[in-house]
């Protein structure tokens, strides 16, 4: 083994040393570190799965034009082959009003409901299918402007609103957990930087006969750094695992409710990149704080 | 690499020009003191508490900058080094206190493989040299004991071990014999005269006059922080004094 390995394996080694010895106040940093990531790990799969909710729905959207009564079937067909050419615009459905009907009877449990119906009530209708590009607020009220006001059609509706409101609340979910995020991470900062701050007080002797024996400050530093990074991947690890482990046992439970919300509840886990993402920020947080600690401190 | 630091200290490897050290303006814990200490020689540095011995050697091991003059040790200026000029001096210069600073959680074998793994000695070469180091001091049996189930003269032959397992250039030793009784005083101060026999240049602090007549060493009494004598070794020419 040569020199520069050994100095890496005795690093590693006085590291552990470290940790053993502080074992009281490494766990303290350890579990809040891992509190921290587990509050931050959740909010942040709250916040991803919102947003591939807001995906989905953005791809489910479209405009509806309701059509005038007295419109012919030729005029329908003629008036959606001009729909689908202006900008914006996927395809374009005619859904006559007997259509409508049937799509009503099936929503509302059988055609029995509609018995009593002397007439047909409601409308022919376009269904506008946007290209992914032009679901968004701009565009579709650019794409509004120009449809509304054609001959032949009597109102258009968008399901738009209820998803811009969507979107707020994801804004503002993700807002709150970047704060929180970054008052929590401080917090686990400071407590890190302490810890390391007291293994550095508790081994004043050792540093004294480190520096008498000709160690470089490189020497006597990287174990602290190394310490706080070892603490910070196993909170982040242990973070990991609850988050996980909340996932699967808490899902089960409110499935129903989400259904019931968003009419399905395909929620998804962190990829295994956004979970080492999890742990690697557990390490920062531990390396970032004995970065704090060492900066001024005794071990020079 | 070591002959060609010998060759930059010349036959002295320690050199001081009106050196003087204060802590608090106007008050000399040194003061003007002008020395050199060849190659191999032995020194005693004696004087009443307070006189400066121990800042002498904190400024040989560049553990303090002198406030006036200068300072070469091995060549090198002490008030110069860098902050990795510090590290490199002090591995070739062993250092001893009479109060051992050994670390208790260690074993004796770690104790004193600690001035090799600084430089990241392989394991295999760091254990044989210990134990060769430990053998010449007489405890080999004990390196794999902790320093509390020791003696005290046995304390100080490891911490002398570790002092030592570098092959210094340099060997202080401030007072290294004041907490042990007389027996293992001169177990302790044997082991660093065989050192200096081997080249190794010694500076020892003592305010025990009968290890002064013993050895008949070169000694310099320090009071006041200021050189006041300067006794050649029996039979020998002596350094320059102040």
């Amino acid at each position: 083994m040569n020199r520069v390995w050994m100095l890496i394996a005795i690093a590693f080694a006085n590291a552990f040393r470290g940790i053993r010895t502080a074992s009281t106040t490494s766990s303290l940093a350890v579990v809040t570190i891992a509190i921290v990531l587990v509050l931050v790990g959740a909010a942040s799969l709250l916040v991803a799965n919102m947003r591939g909710i807001l995906d989905e729905f953005g791809a489910e959207l479209q405009l509806t034009a309701y059509l005038e009564s007295a419109i012919s079937e030729e005029d329908q067909r003629a008036l959606a082959n001009r729909v689908a050419a202006a900008p914006g615009v996927d395809h374009v459905e005619v859904v006559t009003s007997d259509e409508a009907l049937e799509r009503f009877a099936r929503i509302a449990g059988g055609p029995e409901l509609l018995a009593g119906l002397d007439e047909n009530p409601l409308p022919a209708s376009l269904e506008i299918h946007l290209l992914p590009e032009a679901r968004t607020a701009d565009a579709i009220g650019i794409l509004t402007a120009s449809l509304d006001g054609l001959p032949g059609i009597d109102e258009l509706a968008q399901g738009q609103e209820w998803i811009e409101g969507y979107a707020r609340a994801v804004s503002l979910v993700r807002a709150g957990a970047l704060g929180i995020s970054i008052v929590l991470g401080m917090a686990a900062l400071l407590i890190v930087a302490n810890t390391i701050r007291l293994a550095v007080y508790a081994r004043r002797d050792e540093l004294e006969i480190l520096a008498l024996v000709g160690a470089s400050r490189t020497f006597v530093r990287v174990p602290f750094l190394l310490e706080g990074t070892l603490q910070g991947l196993l909170g982040g690890l242990i973070a990991l695992f609850v988050v996980y482990g909340a996932f699967e046992l808490v899902l089960p439970q409110i499935r129903f409710g989400l259904e019931l919300v968003l009419g399905r509840a395909e929620l998804r886990f962190f990829s295994v990149a956004e979970s080492i993402w999890l742990v690697a920020s557990g390490s920062g947080l531990g390396l970032l704080g004995s970065i704090m600690a060492l900066v001024g401190g005794r071990a020079q | 690499m070591k002959r060609r630091a010998a060759n930059a200290a010349g036959d002295a490897p320690v050199r001081m020009y009106h050196v003087s050290k204060s802590y608090m303006a106007g008050q000399y814990a040194l003061h003007d003191v002008s020395l050199e200490v060849r190659r191999g020689e032995f020194l005693f540095l004696t004087g009443p508490s307070g006189a400066g011995k121990t800042t002498l050697l904190e400024l040989i091991f560049a553990d303090e900058a002198p406030s006036e003059g200068q300072i070469l040790v091995l060549g090198r200026n002490v008030a110069r080094l860098g902050a990795s000029g510090v590290p490199a001096l002090r591995r070739r210069v062993g250092v001893v206190f009479q109060d051992f600073k050994l670390l208790p959680d260690r074993t004796v074998e770690e104790n004193v493989r600690l001035a090799l793994d600084v430089v990241g000695t392989p394991r295999r070469e760091a254990r044989s040299r210990v134990f060769g180091l430990l053998k010449s001091v007489g405890l080999q049996h004990r390196r794999f004991h902790h320093p509390l189930s020791l003696s005290g003269g046995e304390q100080q032959r490891v911490a002398l071990a570790r002092a030592l397992v570098n092959e210094p250039e340099i060997l202080l030793a401030d007072e290294p014999t004041g907490n042990l009784d007389p027996d293992l005083t001169l177990e302790i101060m044997d082991l660093i005269v065989k050192a200096s026999t081997r080249g190794t240049t010694v500076i020892v602090a003592t305010h025990d006059h009968s290890l002064l007549e013993r050895y008949g060493k070169r000694m310099l009494r320090l009071e006041g922080g200021r050189v006041v004598e300067d006794i050649p070794a029996a039979g020998s020419a002596s350094g320059v004094g102040t």
